[in-house]
């Protein structure tokens, strides 16, 4: 009887330790490498933390998102995850807090944070309006943006790309950015900006808009090789918009890395090719490990080790700019997206006491 | 009514609406040529304004590099309806188009250059603008529609308002009249002509024509009024003329006695009378003695003296109202006695004949003195006139055979 009764007290013990449950409002589509490798990450964060994780892809429309989340909440209070992590892609973000926060769901905004000054006076700071707001983990975009151009600057003087039909001996830019909306895509435009500000040699010849598609890089690298006939870097803030460009460029008689040179973002496998072979010039990425750094963090949140004392706003540099050797590397141990061999227990602050504060840079999986 | 009448109303209705309707054509086509010009400025207004305010949007398109959003640009472009066809051409190359019905080679398209965004000068791309040649009719065919459709309702309504006031003013009026006309006759003809015009009615020629009526009216009565006097003073005349004629025609000029001709129509009635009534009716014969003679001796004019003379005789001692006399041949005279016996008769002749026998009659200052001699007979019931007048003229000849200046039977 007594030791039936400390089995029922035992039972009664683990409930609330019952594995908690994180859904993700992927903004991609399901066969996007860098969406994709994202979610594959997650899954391997909450696997080795023992969360119940669910993936849903908006498949990049902005208005699939609002009727996932819809779903969600509509769906009975036992099988509603505890937690949503979302991008604050399109702007989207505003919207997702206010539906979750009404059907009092906790959510936590991983990617891109809140950047549109309307909307931060709206909403104001995480857990003060939205309560179940509990903070965001932003990549810091720009260095992407950064240290692609860069690199692809240096590239352009090493190779004298000024000198190929350059009549004012500059190094002509051009690039291709994602959208207007997504603060991630501002970010890395603004990082190239920056760039380009500290190099004297190089100027930019015009920045346009490809929505994150190839089909469109291509058609818009086009029109810009014909507007300005100088350019021969092209700065591209996704690798499939890179590779757009360079289909473009190569259709036209060109060939990438030897008369026009191209820089790229994210992480995927022909990425990582294109940069061992050479087409590509600058490669950054790894910054797909957000999401799963989200986790960590919403587990210790979880387990009572709030991370409300690095901040609720963070916003951390998690690219890594890639060589051919760390390419090499990336493609042994993570090629088609391995990443079984990642043990996210050891990132987090519950399960590792001794740890003070969060490396959310991707260059330590490489090491 | 007769097959060839047509109301006043419809004639002029049909005039008025042959010509409003050529003034309709007239100005409508005028309108028409107006309008096309206005509906051609308006369209390339219109086009030119498409155009204008789709370059900016453009402009930045073509710089971003959107390709999708310059398509759908230029497909909201091509909807509008005025516009036909729209080309892009990028100065990179690319050529865009959009629009259902491509250009023909007699349009000529507006065109417009796509400087950069931001900047007036530069070429980014130049936008052709074909303008849509059935939108460009239908507007023309509706503007055209539109003024014949207004002018041919205003001339309808004219029209409508011509018809009533015609038919309130002139028609009604004058069917008027014609009824009053028709229904003139003499004894009318002092009815006057009253027509019922709309209150507070200006006078006008109807109301002439109405005057005209009463003064023709007057006339006439006067004239009428003339003519009666003239036809009773004619008809005296002629009654006179006939009694006179009437007279002439029974009467003997030269004695003033009956002629043979009404003798023969009278003594008929006479003895009808005579027989009716079961009165006395005598006869006398009488014959100038020796007549022959004085014509011979003393001329006709003395012939003439001593028939007048005897004819007087008869009239100064005959019963004027009873007895009556014709002068039946030359010298020879019968005398017709009504109310009168044989012997009444007889002594009537007498006395006739002692009165011709004092009698003298002058002629050329010689004094002639003439004799008579006279048959008497009375009628009896059944004789004809021949019968009795035989009688008579068969004793003036024994009269005569006697030794003359007698008469017979003897009183």
């Amino acid at each position: 009887m007594l030791h039936r009764l400390v089995l029922f007290v035992g039972l009664l013990l683990t409930l609330p330790a019952m594995a908690m449950s994180v859904a993700l409002l992927n903004p991609g589509k399901a066969d996007e490498a860098f969406w994709l490798s994202s979610a594959r990450l997650m899954a391997q964060a909450a696997n080795s933390l023992d969360i119940r994780f669910e993936v849903h892809y908006a498949e990049r429309q902005h208005t699939r998102l609002l009727e996932i989340a819809r779903k969600i909440i509509a769906r009975p209070a036992g099988e509603r995850p505890d937690y949503v992590v979302f991008s604050n892609d399109y702007a989207t973000g505003p919207e997702l807090l206010r539906l979750f926060d009404a059907a009092g769901i906790k959510t936590f905004m991983a990617y891109s944070g809140l950047s549109d000054p309307a909307d931060r006076l709206a909403i104001g700071p995480p857990r003060t309006r939205f309560k179940g707001w509990l903070g965001s983990l932003e990549v810091h975009a720009e260095d992407a943006g950064y240290q692609t151009a860069k690199k692809l600057i240096e590239t352009g003087r090493r190779v004298g790309a000024a000198g190929k039909d350059g009549k004012d001996g500059k190094l002509h830019l051009l690039a291709l950015a994602g959208d207007r909306s997504t603060p991630s895509s501002h970010r890395r435009s603004a990082g190239m900006r920056r760039a380009i500000a500290e190099a004297p040699d190089a100027v930019l010849d015009q920045e346009v808009f490809a929505a994150w598609s190839k089909d469109k890089a291509a058609e818009q690298a086009g029109w810009l090789y014909q507007r300005y006939p100088d350019a021969r870097l092209v700065w591209a803030g996704s690798d499939l918009m890179a590779f757009g460009a360079m289909q473009s460029w190569e259709s036209r008689g060109g060939k990438a890395g030897k008369d026009a040179w191209f820089s790229a973002i994210n992480t995927s496998n022909e990425a990582m090719d294109a940069l061992k072979s050479g087409r590509l010039a600058a490669l950054s990425g790894g910054h797909f490990i957000a999401g799963a750094w989200s986790l960590v963090m919403l587990y210790d949140y979880h387990h009572g080790r709030d991370f409300a004392d690095e901040g609720l706003e963070l916003d951390q540099s998690m690219f890594a700019s890639f060589t051919p050797h760390l390419a090499d590397r990336f493609l042994e141990r993570y090629g088609d997206m391995h990443f079984e061999r990642i043990d996210f227990k050891r990132y987090s602050k519950v399960l590792n006491p001794s740890l003070k504060r969060y490396d959310f840079n991707f260059e330590q999986l490489l090491r | 009514m007769s097959v060839d009448f047509r109301p006043i109303a419809t004639s002029l209705m049909r005039a008025i609406w042959r010509w409003a309707t050529l003034c309709a054509c007239l100005i409508g086509s005028i309108q028409a040529v107006f309008s096309c010009f206005h509906v051609q400025n308006e369209f390339e207004m219109q086009v030119r304004d498409v155009g204008r305010s789709n370059i900016p949007l453009l402009s930045i398109s073509i710089w971003d590099i959107e390709p999708d959003i310059v398509q759908r640009q230029l497909d909201a472009i091509a909807e509008k309806p005025q516009i036909g066809f729209v080309s892009l051409t990028v100065s990179t190359g690319q050529v865009f188009t959009a629009g259902e019905s491509p250009p023909t080679d007699k349009l000529t398209a507006v065109r417009f250059d796509i400087p950069p965004p931001g900047r007036p000068s530069g070429h980014l791309g130049r936008l052709d603008i074909y303008e849509n040649p059935q939108a460009f009719y239908r507007e023309m065919l509706y503007n055209v529609a539109v003024a014949l459709l207004g002018y041919g309702i205003l001339t309808f309504l004219i029209c409508t308002l011509v018809v009533y006031f015609l038919k309130r003013e002139l028609a009604d009026p004058l069917r008027h009249i014609a009824r009053f006309v028709a229904t003139l006759t003499p004894d009318r003809l002092t009815t006057p002509l009253k027509l019922e015009r709309p209150d507070g009615h200006v006078r006008d020629e109807i109301d002439l024509v109405v005057d005209g009526f009463k003064v023709l009216q007057d006339g006439v009565n006067g004239y009428i009024a003339n003519l009666d006097e003239l036809v009773a003073q004619r008809t005296q005349e002629l009654e006179t003329a006939m009694l006179s004629i009437q007279h002439l025609s029974s009467v003997d000029s030269l004695t003033g006695c009956f002629n043979r001709r009404l003798f023969n129509e009278r003594i008929v009635q006479e003895l009808e009378r005579a027989e009716r009534y079961e009165r006395p009716l005598s006869v006398a014969f009488c014959d100038i003695d020796h007549f022959k003679q004085v014509n011979d001796l003393h001329g006709h004019w003395a012939g003439d003296q001593v028939l007048k003379a005897v004819a007087g005789i008869f009239q100064r001692l005959l019963r004027s109202d009873v007895d009556w006399v014709a002068r039946y041949g030359g010298e020879e005279f019968v005398i017709v006695l009504a109310e009168t016996g044989l012997n009444e008769a007889v002594s009537t002749a007498e006395r006739l004949r002692l009165a011709i026998e004092q009698e003298v009659v002058f002629c050329n200052d010689k004094a002639l003195n003439i004799t008579a001699s006279f048959g008497v007979a009375q009628y009896s019931e059944g004789d004809s006139v021949q019968v009795l007048l035989q009688k008579a003229d068969s004793l003036l000849y024994v009269a005569k055979q006697a030794g003359r200046n007698r008469t017979l039977p003897s009183p």
